[in-house]
């Protein structure tokens, strides 16, 4: 009893200097307020936000789209000839769309190709694995905390860190040599053959990035009442049946969210491949952001107004799959509120 | 056939033991309640008849038969949870079939069985909709529903009127009771209001620390509660206890001094209890009477709940708490002195051990 009263009694004199603090604050609020009504203090609370969003997103956003309408090397946009549509007209003048090579740009094509693939691949096996892992976290094993641990980890990373890593591990004289040639195995050029670089960039990105998606996923299956599993249990349903009609259409609203954030983190694939692959051999990695960064500012013959106009494109791309994820979201709303 | 044998059932989580030494039978048709306070065991007790939890030791036994080994669906129990537990992305109609499906039954059947379920709980107008859709007591009809279409040997029923508002859960109460005349199957009902126990149960069970108490109609429970702690769980309000000490002992009868002062004649025939004996009385608040005879209890009235009907009357006597019901309206204030008669009023004697000293 006495350690309530000490404890809200300590709670009050720890408050006295925010009431103090919000008092004098309430002067000068509650005269805007009168002058403004209520929604002029939305925005007022809401300026200083809009302000760093339209310094640092907004106003980036319209001077890309203005260099993707000029031409030349230069990096001042003072110093740029504006050329119109013509950096969009080069990205798109091929001979046959189903060949990259008979493009003008066809490294641009190449990225888009292999980023197309890379995504496919890449989404799919993520969600299978994130939501066998989640599955299994979801049981009780032992050390299960240990366990999810370990599978988010990776997550913690800085994708630079995480190509290091496997660069470490899948170079020529790296750790999986090492560990093959104990068993007699001869080294493998793994990061120099195209068909292993497409797969080693796609296993590097799940290894990074399942654990986050896995954690939803098991927000998702632990939300999902245990009464429901015991009312299935006693009406003798299957495993099998159990997960089919109850788990997955229940883990739905999180299978989506994931399945959209995936897709859009995969499109924007290009940190830990680039530490890794650098993009190649060739450019048998070579993702659609490492040809923009290229293109604007690495390459030789820089261009940052056609770097400009890939990126446009790209973040088309990437508004129409987060106006998907805005849908789901509401439709999800909706339906919790019914 | 519905029968239950629960033979020295004990159950313990770790070193946690939740169920000690548990031995009870229920009767074919019976509807028996569970009662007791929070964590006495009393789901637990239901969710190891329903299989859902294993027993530590001991046999359950339904219609002859062992079923320690057996599953939770193969004991063709069905069991109504305090959530409901309905598939929340299914209709209701999805919601009832979904276990007979689990056996392949016919679709003419699964149609048939809802149907007639459906009609028995006025549920028809809502077979299209899912759960979320429904109110409280929609979805408790449907979770019933989904019980009864699976014609179970027994129903297992966990605190299945604690989510309906006060209001519902009596009308609720009256439709399980008339739901249980008609079908006529076991129902094994967990709760922790004594109103709900005594109102439905044919037998219950008062639970208290994993044992039980005692098992017994609604009446003998409120007139020959066996000790102490069944004797303030049921009945409501709880039962007065008042410490007393025999001064005087004669044949087949003792004096008890209550209240410091007051003495008290009560019949103890058969039982041995000799003076400096110290005991507790109980007396139900419905039994006290006001009186202006001096030589009853001098009491101090310290809060006076005037219901309409009848006035509670929260008391004092010489620092121990006395409540009485009387009917009607009274005119009587906090600080006033009263005096409570108990004359005639059903006395219960329980012993330094809580336990009834029986009045033969």
């Amino acid at each position: 009893m006495s350690t309530t009263t000490n404890t809200s009694r300590l709670g009050s004199l720890l408050m006295t200097p925010v009431h103090l603090l919000m008092r004098i604050v309430d002067v000068p609020l509650r005269s805007l307020q009168k002058a403004t009504g209520i929604s002029g203090m939305a925005a007022f609370f809401l300026a200083p936000n809009m302000l760093i969003f339209g310094i640092f997103v907004l106003l980036p956003l319209v001077i890309n789209f203005v260099y993707s309408m000029t031409g030349g090397t230069a990096f001042f946009l003072a110093e740029r000839n504006f050329v119109g549509a013509e950096q969009y007209s080069r990205l798109f003048t091929c001979g046959s769309y189903l060949d990259p090579m008979s493009c003008q740009e066809d490294a641009f094509w190449t990225a888009v190709g292999n980023t197309f693939w890379f995504v496919i691949l890449q989404v799919t096996l993520m969600i299978l694995v994130a939501l066998v892992t989640a599955l299994i976290l979801n049981r009780d094993l032992a050390a299960r905390s240990f366990w999810r641990a370990v599978f988010f980890f990776p997550v913690l990373l800085s994708p630079v860190v995480v190509g290091l890593i496997w660069k470490w591990i899948l170079q020529r004289q790296g750790l999986l040599n090492f560990g093959l040639y104990q068993f007699g195995v001869e080294p493998y050029t793994w990061l120099t053959d195209r068909n292993w670089t497409f797969v080693a960039t796609i296993g590097v990105s799940l290894w990074a990035h399942m654990g986050f998606y896995a954690l939803i996923l098991l927000a998702g299956l632990q939300a999902i009442p245990k009464d429901l599993y015991e009312a299935a249990e006693m009406d003798g349903t299957k495993p099998a049946r159990v997960f089919w009609r109850i788990t997955l259409p229940l883990l739905m609203p999180n299978l989506l969210v994931v399945v959209v954030l995936a897709l859009i983190r995969a499109v924007q694939i290009f940190d830990e491949v680039y530490v890794l692959t650098g993009g190649g051999p060739g450019t048998s990695t070579l993702y659609l952001t490492q040809y923009i960064y290229e293109t604007g500012f690495a390459s030789a013959l820089r261009n940052p107004g056609l770097a400009a106009a890939a990126s446009i494109l790209m973040g088309l791309v990437l508004v129409v799959l987060t106006l998907i994820q805005l849908g789901i979201g509401q439709r999800g709303e909706k339906k919790g509120k019914r | 056939m519905g029968e239950i044998k629960l033979t020295d059932i004990k159950k313990s989580f770790g070193s946690v033991h939740v169920l000690k030494d548990i031995d009870l039978h229920i009767k074919d048709g019976e509807f028996i309640v569970f009662v007791g306070p929070s964590g006495c065991g009393k789901s637990t007790l239901l969710r190891t008849i329903a299989g859902l939890e294993k027993v530590t030791g001991g046999e359950i036994e339904i219609d002859g038969k062992r079923v320690n080994e057996v599953t939770a669906a193969d004991r063709g129990l069905a069991m109504v949870f305090q959530s409901y537990a309905l598939y929340p992305h299914m209709s209701v109609r999805q919601n009832l079939a979904f276990g007979l499906e689990n056996s392949n039954m016919p679709k003419a059947e699964v149609a048939e069985r809802i149907t007639e379920a459906a009609r028995m709980l006025e549920i028809e107008p809502y077979l299209e909709r899912r759960p979320g859709q429904l109110s409280g007591g929609q979805r408790q009809r449907v979770a019933i529903g989904r019980a009864i279409v699976r014609r179970p040997t027994a129903f297992l029923l966990d605190e299945p009127l604690s989510n309906l508002d006060a209001e519902l859960r009596v009308s609720t109460r009256a439709e399980l009771a008339a739901l249980h005349a008609r079908i006529g199957s076991t129902m094994i009902y967990v709760t922790h209001d004594q109103v709900e126990a005594m109102t439905l149960a044919h037998r219950i069970v008062v639970m208290r620390a994993g044992k039980i108490e005692q098992v017994g109609t609604p009446l003998e429970l409120y007139n020959t509660p066996a000790n102490r702690f069944v004797a303030g769980f049921i009945g409501a309000p709880h039962m007065n206890f008042l410490s007393a000490e025999v001064v005087e002992q004669e044949a087949g009868k003792a004096t008890l001094l209550i209240g410091g002062s007051h003495r008290l004649l009560v019949p103890i025939a058969g039982h041995e209890l000799s003076v400096g004996d110290k005991l507790t009385v109980g007396i139900r608040p419905q039994h006290i009477t006001l009186a202006n005879d001096p030589g009853s209890l001098t009491v101090k009235v310290r809060l006076v709940e005037a219901l309409g009907s009848e006035t509670v009357i929260h008391a004092d006597l010489n620092g121990e708490k006395l409540l009485a019901v009387v009917p009607g309206q009274r005119q009587i204030s906090p600080g006033d002195d009263a005096h409570f008669s108990v004359a005639g009023a059903p006395l219960h004697l329980f012993d330094g051990n809580g336990l009834r000293i029986k009045d033969k």
